[in-house]
């Protein structure tokens, strides 16, 4: 097992024929996902690395069965395809486009949920469960070799962070069940505790390592669930972004979600309050072994 | 981008909201002009981006012409909130009987709203001393606000029942207002109501989303949010990359120029959170922080041009997390370009690479080809690149 996608997840790209999205699709085709579809509107009966592509969603999803896309439309076009491939039944979508209008991830974000559908990202490299499944340029053309299969589920504000702590696992003789880089804009599909609580249910995952930044309440939602005992496995925490506390409230240096607006939002008061809430924090990559195995 | 009351207003107006009548003005003349166009009671609004302009003094009330040049002339040119007041805002003065207010902005999933019987006063104080004052809800944005959600807001925040009809009808079209904006905030305080139980929007502020401005033409040529650290103007290097940002397609840059001495050019935003707190763990102080997610060479080289040309900077570290969007190449491309026009040598000025992902090998190619790049053995650590700047620009006339 793995959470959200597997090997019998069925992949259609929309916005299929852009660069980013041809550059992505073969590597993932040689990863061994099953992308069956393309979909972009006026291309239809146009062939994409050897894949059919369809007008719309919908009818991507009659003829090849598609369960999960993966969105490479522009920003100011990512509601109306995550509407679309809600409306069409696509109930696993990771939406890559950086800094999404925040009426639209809303509009999005609240269409999916309300179907029953998860969204990773925005603003997110994709997500993979090693071995088995990858849906977005996650890994590049080393995914084997960054990210090896194991028991750790791993969700992490950042896609570059993300591959980093999995390379890291990998060369300790670790591995992944699932890698969700959850997305860097201010709102994203799914909250950290989600993705956590989606590690709790599933028994190939024995402990999770997540990455934050400053800014929102992610990390503090975790927390929480770690004192209500709603999450029981060990939680390994790597916060960055300290750096931030030595300038004024309000000024961003990364992710436009990484903008400290309050005391707790530092990554010094989160690390506080994982460590509090029973999370084992590391203060680097290298340290994180050691804490995955204090079992 | 913050939208000054003015530009608020006018959104507002040209919605049909009770917005009273009022224009801009640069000088105690045109302010004179402007109320005697108006006529009645004026008020003087310092027309700058700070809250609780009232209290430092940017907010008068004058009975005619002559007294609205004289408020004027005391406002225009004052300091508030590090920033001089250059214009003001002159406009028909509402009769107040009572004051409320009404806030839209985003929670962590859907827009919110607060509504609150306490208005006309700093938000933040009632929230710590009246925190039952405030009613917040979040808004389904796929239904919006309807009249009858905000009626039941105002019913909890405590209104006698004959005024909530019209403040939950006022409520719902400001949300509308808030949406066709495209914006982050939109906060009325006060709303005001006159003796004759009418309502007006006396002040607005606006936050719209930067990311939306191409449905919105009329605001795209607005001035930069010139905000840096600590309030600071953006220096010429920022601008620049602001400029090219904007200028050239696909990709994001961002350059925020710091006191240090070890230029960053790192990518993906958690990455390079991470790897400042190494130099700062290191001993050292970066002279920038940058982000980068680039589609094409434009932007990368704009970037290293901004680090080149900061005069702080005596070395750099390109820390790129493991590339997984896109070839390595592209990012020493960049780099080959900016070296070269901005004739930096980096036997001189030391440049640590840690690019690893696609196209490596021919990156690495491309690298050997100028003297004095260091690119990191395959398979380094954030953490060693890091040692290696630090250790790289410490060693510098030694």
């Amino acid at each position: 097992m793995s959470i959200l996608i597997d090997r019998d997840t069925r992949v259609l790209v929309q916005g299929a024929t852009g660069t980013q999205a041809r550059f992505d699709i073969r590597y993932c085709l040689d990863y061994g996902t099953r992308i069956v579809a393309g979909v972009t509107p006026g291309r239809g009966g146009e062939s994409v690395e050897g894949l059919p592509v369809f007008n719309t969603v919908r009818a991507a999803v009659a003829a090849t069965g598609a369960n999960a896309s993966a969105v490479y439309v522009p920003a100011r076009g990512v509601k109306d395809a995550v509407l679309e491939a809600v409306d069409a039944g696509i109930r696993v979508l990771a939406c890559f486009a950086e800094n999404v209008p925040r009426h639209d991830a809303a509009a999005a974000v609240a269409a999916a949920r309300a179907a029953g559908a998860r969204i990773v990202g925005f603003n997110t490299n994709g997500v993979i469960s090693p071995g088995r499944c990858k849906l977005g340029g996650i890994g590049g053309d080393r995914a084997g070799e960054i990210y090896a299969p194991g028991r750790i589920g791993v969700c992490s504000r950042s896609g570059g962070m993300s591959a980093e702590i999995c390379w890291m696992l990998s060369r300790a003789g670790l591995g992944a069940s699932t890698c969700v880089s959850m997305g860097g804009d201010p709102i994203v599909g799914m909250r950290m505790v989600e993705v956590l609580e989606m590690f709790e249910a599933d028994p190939e995952t024995d402990a999770c390592i997540i990455f934050g930044e400053p800014g929102g309440t992610h990390e503090l939602e975790v927390a929480e669930a770690l004192r209500e005992g709603r999450l029981r496995k060990p939680v390994i925490a790597l916060i960055a972004g300290q750096f931030q506390e030595n300038y004024p409230l309000g000024v961003s240096f990364g992710h436009f979600a990484a903008v400290i607006k309050g005391e707790n939002d530092s990554a010094s008061a989160k690390r506080r309050l994982l460590v509090e809430a029973g999370a084992r924090v590391a203060g680097s990559l290298e340290e994180m072994p050691r804490l995955l195995r204090q079992g | 981008m913050r939208l000054l009351e003015d530009r608020a207003k006018a959104w507002l107006r040209a919605r049909a909201l009770p917005v009273p009548e009022g224009r801009v003005a640069a000088t105690p003349g045109e302010a004179g002009a402007i109320a005697r166009d108006l006529g009645g009671r004026i008020a003087v609004k310092a027309l700058v981006a700070a809250g609780r302009r009232g209290k430092a003094g940017g907010v008068r009330l004058a009975e005619d012409g002559e007294a609205v040049e004289a408020a004027a002339r005391a406002i225009l040119g004052m300091e508030l909130a590090g920033q001089r007041t250059a214009r003001v805002y002159v406009e028909a003065a509402v009769e107040i009987a009572a004051e409320f207010y009404v806030s839209f902005g985003f929670g962590r999933l859907a827009p919110q709203v607060v509504v609150s019987r306490r208005g006309g006063v700093d938000i933040e104080a009632v929230s710590a001393s009246d925190p039952g004052a405030l009613v917040t809800a979040d808004i389904d944005p796929l239904r919006g606000l309807r009249i009858w959600d905000a009626a039941d807001l105002w019913d909890r925040a405590g209104i006698e029942s004959g005024l909530v009809p019209q403040l939950a009808t006022l409520t719902a079209r400001l949300y509308e207002a808030f949406h066709a904006a495209d914006a982050l905030m939109l906060e009325v305080n006060p709303i005001a109501v006159t003796r004759d139980a009418k309502l007006f929007v006396v002040g607005a502020m606006m936050e719209i989303d930067d990311n939306a401005l191409f449905r919105h033409a009329a605001w795209r040529d607005l001035g930069l949010d010139d905000a840096g650290p600590g309030g600071r103007p953006l220096n010429e290097r920022e601008r620049a990359v602001v400029a090219a940002d904007r200028k050239f397609p696909g990709g994001a840059i961002r350059y925020t120029e710091l006191p240090g001495d070890i230029g960053l050019f790192v990518s993906g935003g958690g990455a390079g959170l991470l790897q400042h707190d190494l130099v700062l763990a290191a001993g050292a102080r970066p002279a920038n922080h940058s982000d980068l997610s680039p589609a094409t060479i434009e932007k990368p080289a704009a970037l290293f041009d901004a680090i080149f040309a900061n005069p702080g900077a005596k070395g750099m570290l390109v820390g790129m997390n493991y590339l997984q969007l896109l070839p390595c190449t592209l990012i020493i491309e960049a780099l080959l370009v900016s070296l070269r026009r901005n004739q930096v040598d980096p036997r001189r000025f030391p440049i640590v690479l840690r690019v690893f992902g696609p196209k490596e090998d021919e990156a690495r190619a491309l690298a050997a080809s100028v003297p004095g790049l260091r690119y990191m053995r395959a398979g380094a650590s954030l953490e060693e690149a890091v040692r290696e700047i630090v250790a790289a620009v410490n060693g510098i006339g030694s």
